[in-house]
């Protein structure tokens, strides 16, 4: 196997072009190197470490768009001040990570190509309408967040391409945003089920509503009928008793080691009742 | 001023903080070669062909060995069940089949990966429900004509049953028919792995004639006469050298590796080194055990225990192992804590398909501590009466008997223990509030007997050698309590004693790391050395400073007269006078727990007859569980243990906190469930081992009752803590919610579940 760490993104394009065999591009490793380890990628493939392209990662806000580099860590996302005034749903994700350890090197890039149906960075970009910069062919190319996800670890990632930022508008005022993951430990968990869920008011009533899951279907998804049927409430009991039975039907958990499928369905609903609780406390619902 | 009591750190704290403590793993020597296993992938089958001609032409490889190279007989601990290698069927998944010795890992791995192997595969009989019905396939069909430990009683043992213990008092169903109220109860817990931070390692030599094994073991002598059995070569051909461990809680007490280093060794007279990786290992090591255990007791309604029946099927996996003696544990526990009149018990370990179980810390206990506890706040509930006052109203007191027939002398103390918890936490107020609730739970736990010598020596500067074979598992044990110990007999500080590593070839026997038995047993083997050197020392001082051996005493490093402080002699100038007349100033001492008396009768199959030196303890939790996911948060944890005396606060402590820390993983996240006999958990990132965010701080009191025959009055203190840590947390999620929690580890769905029924109800 060959290791090669280029400096710029052009050159990391131009390793990627010239190889047929294909080379697993490598950020934080946290996923990479534990696939390999544990044989579900070959240890003879070659590794394209991008860490060291020093221009792909921290966090800008410009006309009225937040562009987060690919290569920005877990720790960082967590701790930005830009994010967690705008975006917090996706500091509290990066918050669920693994352990210390994962946050400090693993990135919001890797956590996303990587594809895991259990990826918690996932949903907050769902729910935030969020578009996907990749390298292309000829210059950047935009992908949106719901085409991106094709099935467990598929991705609309060309290949030989790259993933360079995710660019998410700056939410309106009278948002609220949250990302609920239930492990059962309070750390180092693979979510069971994560919940991302955002909810702008416009005259006391809810005028859009955005609810994303993970760990609950081959690949993470909105939750569209459940939406609907909180568009134009107050977050009431009666709605969101509707949005947590739809949302129920709109997944297609499974039983694995780490919780049965009917766990799941159940944990569904009820963190969406969660985070319709949360929400009006946060936006101050009567 | 003495060496024992608080304020003492470790002496391996540092080396082990800055990485300079050396383990198992760590060892080399130049020119060792290293091995892989070829493990059996398939639960159950029979080898239908096995082609190693590929392998042993792999660059690199020296050896490649499989059941043609090795004894033909079968070892075990008391049941010789099992085989060096598996030949015409394999009986689990991780069961070796071959191994082969390279130039590196990585080489002997390749090699291990070009050997042709092709099992018919079996269904495996992966539960004991399978393995018991009648017309179960039988895992070892000439069971009946394995050998058994020589020296050991024989015992019941049949079909798919490795061992069996029955008790059956009389008296049972006339006791039954003056009940009130019958409550009948059945539980499940699933497999524990011991998840110590250093994987098995084994390093092997051989000169010709006598092989030398690098380990880190909890018990030596036992890797000595292990690997001289599975050889077939008598003991004293082997020796065992112990190095720093990375932890063990049972699982080093038996065979790991051993005997396929020395295999090795032996086959290519080079040096061989052999580590598991991570997921072999957890497959592999002998975990608690799982088990079914059914408890059903009649009870009045004034609230008196009067009759009780207990079945309980131990699932021992492929090989028997320590289960068969596991068995007798319900004898200790299902009689004892509170009065429960005449009682039955059964208690089988069972053959499947599934790695050998066996020892963890609190063997069996924790288990059969929350089946007992937990059918406590059922009984209470039947009859509508307060779980602590229906414990209280039952409880031992001193001079009741277990069912084995030994008295408990000092069984006032659980009263005690529960009136001290009640001063800290008291019972009305405790989980007070909704989906809060507490839990409580009592048990005893006891001082493992075996026995261990120490030798003492005074060296050249004064300071105290301390030679001995018991082994520092991680708890302090050697490096607090034996040195402490020590130190406290020459009126040494206790950084001027040293205690040497374990060697079989130059130390006395001792009976390993096991059952809090260390700093009880080495700590009275300490003394009785201590007691023969103190007057050769004395008389040598007595030369040096002219005056009678009888007028002098120790203090501070020195000799001195006692009535004029005076004249004194440093240890030092003693010693090399000693030295000097031949022969240094050195002496040992052996102890074993003398055994309370029980009544041989009591039960068929009794391998293990007593609980000697009881200890008693009592716990209480306070839990939140979550109304959206059904997780318990741990809120509060009161542990009241006796600990006869503590010889280090930090130690007893540290391993308190500690041994709830492993409980709450039992009972809330841990455990090894099997899918077609595989286990479905494979490495410590799916196997949830409990996490410092998730574990409180344990509030801890201290019930101190020197023991007469302790070291300055100290009794077992490490093993007990895990044993109620399941049952009390279980009882306090069932108050929380009404869940009837009957499995381990909780499961929050069902939690969930429970609660939406009592909100609907």
């Amino acid at each position: 196997m060959q290791f090669l760490a280029p400096m710029t993104v052009d050159e990391a394009l131009g390793a990627l072009s010239e190889r047929e065999d294909g080379l697993r591009v490598l950020a934080g490793g946290t996923d990479v190197m534990i696939q390999r380890m544990t044989g579900q990628l070959p240890r003879s493939e070659s590794l394209l470490y991008i860490g060291g392209i020093t221009d792909l990662s921290g966090v800008h806000l410009s006309d009225g768009t937040i562009c987060i580099g690919a290569l920005t860590t877990h720790h960082d996302l967590r701790c930005n001040p830009v994010i967690g005034t705008d975006l917090p749903s996706f500091a509290e994700a990066a918050a669920t990570v693994g352990g210390w350890q994962t946050q400090a090197v693993g990135t919001i890039g890797g956590n996303l190509c990587n594809a895991s149906p259990a990826a918690d960075l996932a949903p907050p970009l769902l729910a935030a309408d969020a578009t996907l910069v990749v390298s292309g062919e000829d210059g950047p190319q935009r992908i949106p967040a719901n085409r991106f996800f094709l099935g467990r670890r598929r991705t609309a990632l060309p290949v030989g391409q790259i993933l360079l930022k995710i660019e998410v508008p700056v939410p309106p005022a009278a948002t609220w945003e949250s990302y609920l993951k239930v492990g059962r430990r309070s750390a180092m968990e693979v979510a069971l089920v994560g919940l991302a869920a955002r909810f702008s008011l416009a005259g006391g009533l809810v005028e859009t509503a955005r609810l994303a899951v993970c760990s609950v279907a081959p690949v993470p998804l909105r939750l569209a009928h459940a939406e609907a049927a909180l568009v134009g409430s107050t977050l009431d009991q009666g709605a969101v008793a509707i949005a947590a039975q739809r949302s129920m039907e709109e997944i297609d958990p499974i039983d694995d080691q780490r919780a049965t499928a009917s766990y799941r369905r159940m944990l569904v609903g009820r963190l969406l009742g969660k985070a319709a609780r949360l929400a009006r406390e946060g936006l101050e619902i009567q | 001023m003495t060496a024992v009591g608080p304020d003492t750190p470790r002496s391996d704290a540092d080396a082990k903080v800055r990485g300079l403590a050396n383990y198992g793993v760590d060892y080399r020597e130049a020119g060792m070669l290293h091995a892989r296993l070829l493990r059996s992938p398939v639960a159950a089958g029979r080898v239908t062909r096995l082609d190693v001609s590929t392998a042993r032409s792999v660059p690199g490889v020296h050896a490649v060995v499989t059941a043609e190279q090795a004894p033909e007989h079968r070892n075990g601990l008391v049941l010789f069940d099992t085989p060096f290698f598996a030949s015409d069927t394999v009986l689990y998944e991780g069961e070796p089949i071959a191994m082969v010795v390279a130039d590196t890992p990585r080489q002997a791995q390749s090699a291990v990966d070009t050997i042709g192997l092709e099992i018919e595969e079996w269904e495996p009989i992966s539960n004991v429900t399978e393995a018991l019905a009648p017309d179960a396939r039988l895992l070892h069909p000439d069971l009946d004509s394995y050998q058994i430990l020589p020296g050991a009683s024989s015992w019941p043992k049949s079909g798919n049953c490795g061992g069996v213990l029955t008790s059956d008092p009389g008296g049972v169903d006339e006791a039954f028919e003056t009940a009130d109220f019958i409550v009948e109860d059945t539980f499940t817990v699933p497999r524990q792995y011991q998840a110590y931070l250093e994987p098995k390692s084994a390093t092997a030599s051989y000169d010709g004639w006598r092989w030398t094994l690098h380990v880190s073991h909890q018990f030596p002598f036992q890797v000595r006469s292990r690997v001289a059995q599975a050889l077939g070569v008598t003991d004293s051909r082997i020796r065992v050298v112990g190095h720093h461990m990375g932890g063990g809680f049972g699982a080093r007490l038996d065979l790991g590796l051993e005997q396929y280093a020395a295999i090795g060794a032996s086959l290519t007279g080079r040096t061989v080194q052999l580590v598991n990786d991570r997921t072999e290992d957890l497959i592999s090591t002998m975990s608690r055990e799982n088990a079914t255990i059914k408890v059903r007791s009649g009870v009045t309604k004034e609230g008196r225990i009067v009759a009780r029946e207990f079945e309980c099927l131990m699932d021992g996996g492929a090989y028997a192992g320590d289960t068969v003696y596991l068995t007798s544990i319900p004898m200790f526990m299902v009689g004892s804590v509170y009065r429960v009149g005449p009682t039955r018990v059964t208690a089988k370990s069972v053959y499947t398909n599934t790695a050998p179980s066996g020892a963890f810390r609190g063997v069996s206990g924790t288990y059969i501590c929350f089946a007992l506890e937990r059918h406590t706040d059922r009984l209470a509930e039947a009859i509508g009466m307060d779980r602590r006052e229906f414990r209280l109203r039952n409880l031992f007191e001193s001079g009741d008997s277990m069912l084995n027939g030994q008295t408990l002398e000092d069984a006032d103390i659980l009263r005690e223990a529960f009136d001290r918890v009640e001063e800290v936490a008291p019972w009305s107020e405790a989980g007070k509030g909704s989906l809060k609730g507490v839990g409580l739970a009592a048990t005893i736990w006891l001082t493992n007997p075996l026995a261990g010598s120490a030798t003492l020596s005074i060296q050249q500067d004064g300071s105290l050698g301390v030679s001995t074979a018991a082994t520092e598992n991680g708890s302090g044990a050697v490096t607090m309590g034996v040195r402490q110990i020590a130190a406290a007999q020459f009126g040494l500080a206790a950084e001027q004693v040293f205690v040497t590593a374990p060697d079989t070839d130059t130390q006395g026997y001792d009976a390993g790391s096991q059952g809090s038995r260390t700093t009880h047993v080495v700590g009275m083997a300490v003394q009785a050395a201590a007691k023969q050197l103190k007057p050769r020392l004395f008389n040598i001082a007595s030369g040096l400073l002219g005056a009678l051996p009888d007028d002098l005493e120790l203090s501070g490093g020195s000799v001195c007269v006692r009535d004029d402080p005076s004249r004194t002699v440093s240890l030092a100038t003693v010693a090399r006078t000693a030295f000097g007349l031949g022969g240094p100033l050195s002496a040992t001492g052996a102890y074993n727990v003398p055994l309370p008396k029980w009544d041989p009768d009591s039960a068929e199959g009794l391998l293990f007859p007593v609980f000697p030196v009881p200890t008693y303890h009592v716990h209480l939790a306070e839990v939140e569980v979550d109304p959206d996911d059904g997780a318990v948060r741990v809120t509060r944890y009161v542990v009241a243990q006796e600990v006869g005396r503590m010889i280090n606060p930090d130690g007893v402590y540290g391993q308190i906190q500690g041994g709830v820390a492993q409980g709450m993983g039992y009972a809330l996240w841990e455990g090894l469930e099997t899918k077609d006999g595989r286990y479905t958990r494979r490495t410590l990132e799916s196997y949830g081992l409990p996490l410092a965010v998730d574990v409180p701080d344990v509030e801890i009191i201290i019930l101190e009752h020197p023991c007469e025959a302790g070291p300055y009055g100290a009794k077992g203190a490490a093993e007990p803590p895990i044993v109620p840590v399941a049952a009390v947390i279980a009882n306090a999620v069932s108050d929380a919610t009404g869940a009837n929690i009957t499995s381990l580890p909780i499961d929050p769905e069902e939690v969930l579940l429970a609660i939406d029924k009592r909100r609907e109800g």
